[in-house]
């Protein structure tokens, strides 16, 4: 018997959706499984009963704990897609709004990080749950494998200025040879999980963290790792860096 | 009084449909969003040139639309100009998000209901059963989507919020290899969207569209180069019958304008009419597209469908056309394959800055204000759903109006208003920014 799948969208831009539908992988994945409810592309009326339930987005209203819970109850496995699924994404920048990842509120039985999970990784995410098996995800960090590794030492000798290059100082490839936090520039490479193969530092910019963290809390390893490095007056308060994709975990 | 709360299906985003029932009547049928997630709010006092990263995220459809205007915004205030490499590759990346956004919307949404509407199929078709029903126009959509989907790879970095869009330009890396490869995609999508536009016109172009969907008169409102199809330059127009009036988006307040935390758009014209924006606005405003085939195309569809909600469908494919076209042709300029630096950001020279493009659903405007120590303190953000929305409750309502006096039956009013919706192809991320 196929697979069933709910597919469901909470606070969210849309974009682990339509990277679902973009995948190369996408019309086999259909044949493959049977859809019951899916908004984006299905007319359905409920959510009904389920092998798999991939859910995008955060949870920012109060409605949404108890849709939360019932896709929880109908599924017997959950799967948080992208990095608002998984620990809160863009809407934490907010501070009037929750951003909360789903696993504040249900267990989950694993993750498809990114903004958005890069495409290859995510096709072998739904080969995994297609074949029943589990998603595995990298326990390295971004430098592990990055293209500009040296043997970059983190100690507070790195004084950070910036958490971009400025536009023209922008190198790409064989221009670029040197880590960022050597240049000054921060880099969430080391405290973020490996698994987007580099897509950003390739062209030329460091590490967001969209990945999230190897393991544990992300705004709490942000901070971590933050008070290891001697970080400039303008951007110790600077919010667009600790709850760029993630608020604190405060309440639990 | 009766209030009737449907969910939406098939659109992007989560929105619902209110009908208010007074008096065994439908007084009211307004499309609705739930959740509002404040940008505009929350991007105060956040650094200037991170902005386009974090816009991005408002829209996993039109990602690429909202940080090329948040990066014109940012080029208005430093008065910076970028050069003739960036331009293409900001409209080769522009052209990759329609592809993908307008087959997705054409395929999964709109199709089924075209089907149904003219009679070829009794009920509305799953993408399972779409796929027995055509399996070649399936597998082409698919390729589509596939295609507009590799190039933003190719070029951005990634399939939705791009890397390389920044401030100044764009981070430009592809090899010659890749440029060939991106060409063959766009040779291959334009065999496509040119056997999938006959396809149209062979099972609707005989066909006259249902009078329920003629759009009202209205006032269009789009971005155009001279009365050249363009959604990356030019200057901004509204057309009302035969009256044009062509303005440059720094004087946009003189016709419409948003108060900060509040939904809508305030619109200045004294007889009330409603406003469209997308591709029936962009193909209104210049009346002819720049391309002889596409005008023999527009020839099979006579004056019952011009007018008609439903030829924004066949629009949208046109579109899909003549930027693939237009995109060939910007891959084989010379200029792309040197590697040129982006300029640099020094210094501010004003306080305001404002960005316009056309997004695949409509024109598209950032504005940003600045105040003394150069930390952003004003952001409004003009999204193409939030220009239609007046106009699709309209029509919404009096269709729900119309089909329960004749039916009495409020499921099927719930549901078949939803048809309207679905053909405006509204973005409710975008929306709910």
């Amino acid at each position: 018997m196929k697979p069933r799948f709910n597919i469901i969208s909470l606070t969210s831009c849309t974009g682990c959706i339509s990277t679902l539908i973009s995948l190369d992988i996408f019309p086999q994945f259909l044949e493959r499984i049977k859809i019951n409810y899916f908004l984006f592309i299905l007319d359905s009326d409920d959510i009904e009963e389920c092998e798999i339930a991939l859910v995008e987005g955060c949870i920012s209203e109060e409605t949404q704990i108890n849709l939360i819970r019932k896709i929880r109850k109908r599924a017997k496995r959950v799967f948080a897609l992208g990095t608002c699924a998984c620990f809160g994404g863009i809407l934490s920048l907010s501070n009037s709004k929750k951003a909360e990842p789903l696993s504040n509120h249900i267990e989950i039985d694993g993750m498809i990080p990114g903004c958005p999970p890069p495409s290859k990784f995510f096709g072998n995410c739904l080969i995994n749950l297609v074949g029943n098996k589990d998603i595995i995800l990298s326990e390295k960090n971004m430098c592990a494998n990055c293209p500009l590794r040296g043997s970059i030492e983190i100690n507070s000798h790195i004084k950070i200025t910036k958490i971009n290059p400025n536009p023209e100082e922008i190198r790409l490839g064989e221009e670029n040879s040197e880590c960022f936090l050597n240049n000054g520039i921060l880099c969430l490479g080391p405290i973020t999980r490996d698994g987007c193969e580099h897509k950003c530092i390739k062209m030329g910019l460091p590490c967001e963290g969209c990945m999230g963290p190897v393991s544990k809390d992300f705004t709490s390893n942000v901070v971590n790792f933050l008070s290891l490095i001697e970080l400039s007056q303008e951007l110790q308060k600077y919010t667009g860096i600790y709850n760029r994709f993630s608020k604190p975990k405060i309440n639990r | 009084m009766q209030k009737i709360v449907n969910v939406c299906t098939r659109v992007e985003g989560h929105g619902e449909v209110k009908i208010m029932l007074q008096n065994d009547e439908v007084s009211l049928a307004n499309f609705e969003f739930n959740v509002y997630r404040g940008f505009e709010k929350f991007l105060i006092g956040k650094r200037l040139l991170d902005i386009p990263k974090f816009v991005s995220r408002i829209c996993g459809l039109c990602y690429a639309s909202q940080a090329i205007a948040s990066c014109k915004t940012l080029e208005d205030i430093y008065n910076i100009e970028i050069s003739e490499q960036s331009i293409y590759l900001r409209r080769l990346l522009m052209t990759a998000e329609l592809i993908k956004s307008h087959s997705m919307n054409f395929f999964f949404q709109t199709l089924p209901d075209l089907l149904k509407i003219f009679n070829i199929s009794k009920n509305t078709l799953s993408p399972y059963e779409l796929i027995k029903f055509n399996p070649q126009l399936t597998s082409n959509l698919y390729d589509l989507i596939k295609f507009g989907n590799e190039i933003n790879e190719i070029f951005g970095g990634r399939s939705v919020h791009l890397i390389s869009i920044v401030p100044g330009g764009v981070i430009y890396s592809p090899s010659g290899k890749l440029i060939l490869l991106s060409q063959k995609y766009l040779q291959k999508a334009l065999t496509i969207v040119e056997w999938i536009i006959e396809d149209f016109i062979k099972l609707f172009g005989n066909q006259i569209p249902p009078e329920d969907f003629n759009l009202p008169n209205t006032i269009c409102l789009a971005k155009n180069n001279h009365g050249i199809y363009d959604r990356y330059s030019g200057s901004l127009s509204l057309k009302e019958d035969k009256n044009l009036i062509e303005f440059e988006a720094q004087n946009y307040t003189r016709y419409f304008n948003k108060e900060i935390n509040l939904r809508g758009i305030d619109f200045f014209f004294e007889n009330k009419k409603n406003v469209i924006v997308g591709p029936f606005s962009r193909y209104k405003i210049i009346e002819k597209y720049d391309f002889d085939k596409i005008n023999t195309y527009l020839e099979y569809f006579n004056k019952s469908w011009t007018n008609n909600l439903l030829f924004i469908n066949f629009l949208r494919l046109l579109e899909i056309y003549i930027e693939s076209y237009k995109c060939i042709q910007i891959l084989g300029e010379p200029s792309l394959n040197v590697r040129k630096y982006l300029p640099s950001f020094k210094s501010i020279k004003k306080n305001e800055g404002i960005g316009v493009i056309e997004a695949p659903r409509g024109t598209l405007i950032h504005n940003y204000h600045i105040n003394k120590n150069n930390i952003i303190d004003e952001i409004k953000l003009f999204i193409a759903t939030e220009f239609n929305i007046p106009l699709l409750n309209q029509m919404i309502t009096k269709y729900a109006q119309e089909l329960f006096d004749k039916t009495g039956d409020i499921k099927l009013v719930e549901k078949e208003v939803q048809m309207i919706i679905r053909a405006f192809d509204p973005c409710i991320s975008c929306a709910t920014h």
